[in-house]
């Protein structure tokens, strides 16, 4: 499936962190930050590549019952009178889980973050083996809105090994 | 996961709850947040927009907001009043006389919203842990809470330090929210 649309939603707001912790353990499953570097809200790099991230996850990852997800981000100088985003991830053709979160209102020049405690939507031991034997086949597609219009959509795929 | 327990209460409905966090900047809102969920307080700074959790459990939904108090931040409240549940005002106990002052304003300000109107008030005199604290009653007549005849409040003296009375403050408001929409249905 290709992107539903350009980047220009750099231009409104920016990912500087994510991370996945298993919350019955606290132990940190996952963590991605983005390298300390001035934030530039102008000039959008249109390279296609980094659109889609690549996971690697321990096999362990798929036994947490809850997890919390923490996505840290930055608004750039125009206010959002309006932020969601919607976000689906399936194994195959089958949809495991699927997010729809409204922000709202985002102050300019500010970072932001949001945690997302939930239980891991159950998985029978036959479908999570085929998981692991299929890298790559476990995907998601991130989209967010401002205004109700689409502008990023990102695209990740989960490797388990 | 402390307020998993709690959220349990909250079964009966359907839509998803909505707490706001708000207060002065240094009262201690994030510090809370992130002790009654268990997690490291020890590097915390200035909440320049928001920090949301969200918890989910069987179905139903508990988003607690924590926006950023710092004057040039508090003109932006209002985009967060909207379908507001509970109200946690975050006092620091041991701020300074026209902090304390400011604190009380910016609360009787809030109290007249109208999108505010049917929130559960919960306030968290926090710090307890400081020798220099108020106590929650000094704190409770300083905001003259007494005269407050349009939400149901409740005050609580906390520690987001040792974690003090944090469950205890959480408990009542969820249940106060969780009691009137029982009656209303």
């Amino acid at each position: 499936m290709q992107f539903l649309c350009s980047q220009a939603g750099y231009r409104l707001v920016q990912f500087l962190e994510f991370s996945i912790k298993n919350e019955d353990t606290n132990e940190m499953l996952f963590q991605l930050k983005r390298p300390e570097i001035p934030l530039n809200w102008e000039d959008i790099d249109p390279a296609e590549e980094g659109r889609t991230v690549n996971y690697k996850f321990p096999i362990s990852f798929l036994q947490a019952k809850n997890i919390g997800t923490t996505l840290t981000f930055a608004v750039g100088p125009k206010e959002l009178s309006s932020f969601r985003m919607i976000e689906r991830h399936y194994f195959r053709d089958r949809l495991l889980k699927s997010f729809d979160f409204t922000f709202g209102f985002c102050i300019p020049n500010t970072v932001n973050t949001w945690e997302h405690i939930y239980e891991v939507p159950a998985l029978d031991e036959k479908t999570k083996k085929e998981m692991v034997l299929s890298p790559g086949q476990t995907v998601s597609d991130s989209f967010y809105f401002v205004d109700n219009k689409l502008v990023l959509h990102n695209k990740a795929s989960y490797s388990y090994c | 996961m402390g307020l998993l327990t709690i959220i349990k209460k909250l079964k009966a409905r359907e839509r998803e709850t909505r707490i706001l966090m708000l207060g002065l900047d240094n009262a201690g809102k994030t510090t809370i947040l992130k002790r009654i969920n268990g997690e490291d307080i020890s590097t915390i700074s200035p909440t320049l927009g928001f920090n949301i959790k969200t918890l989910e459990h069987k179905g139903y939904k508990l988003n607690i907001w924590d926006v950023g108090g710092q004057k040039s931040i508090r003109t932006y409240w209002r985009n967060y009043f909207e379908q507001t549940d509970g109200l946690v005002w975050v006092v620091d106990s041991a701020d300074r006389p026209d902090r304390l002052e400011d604190c009380k304003r910016e609360l009787k300000e809030l109290l007249k919203e109208e999108r505010l109107a049917g929130a559960s008030l919960l306030i968290f005199a926090n710090k307890q842990d400081l020798s220099t604290a108020l106590s929650f009653e000094q704190i409770k007549d300083l905001l003259e809470l007494d005269s407050i005849q349009t939400h149901h409040w409740h005050i609580e003296g906390c520690s987001a330090v040792t974690g003090k009375n944090l469950l205890a403050g959480m408990d009542w408001i969820v249940d106060d929210i969780a009691s009137r929409m029982f009656s209303l249905d």
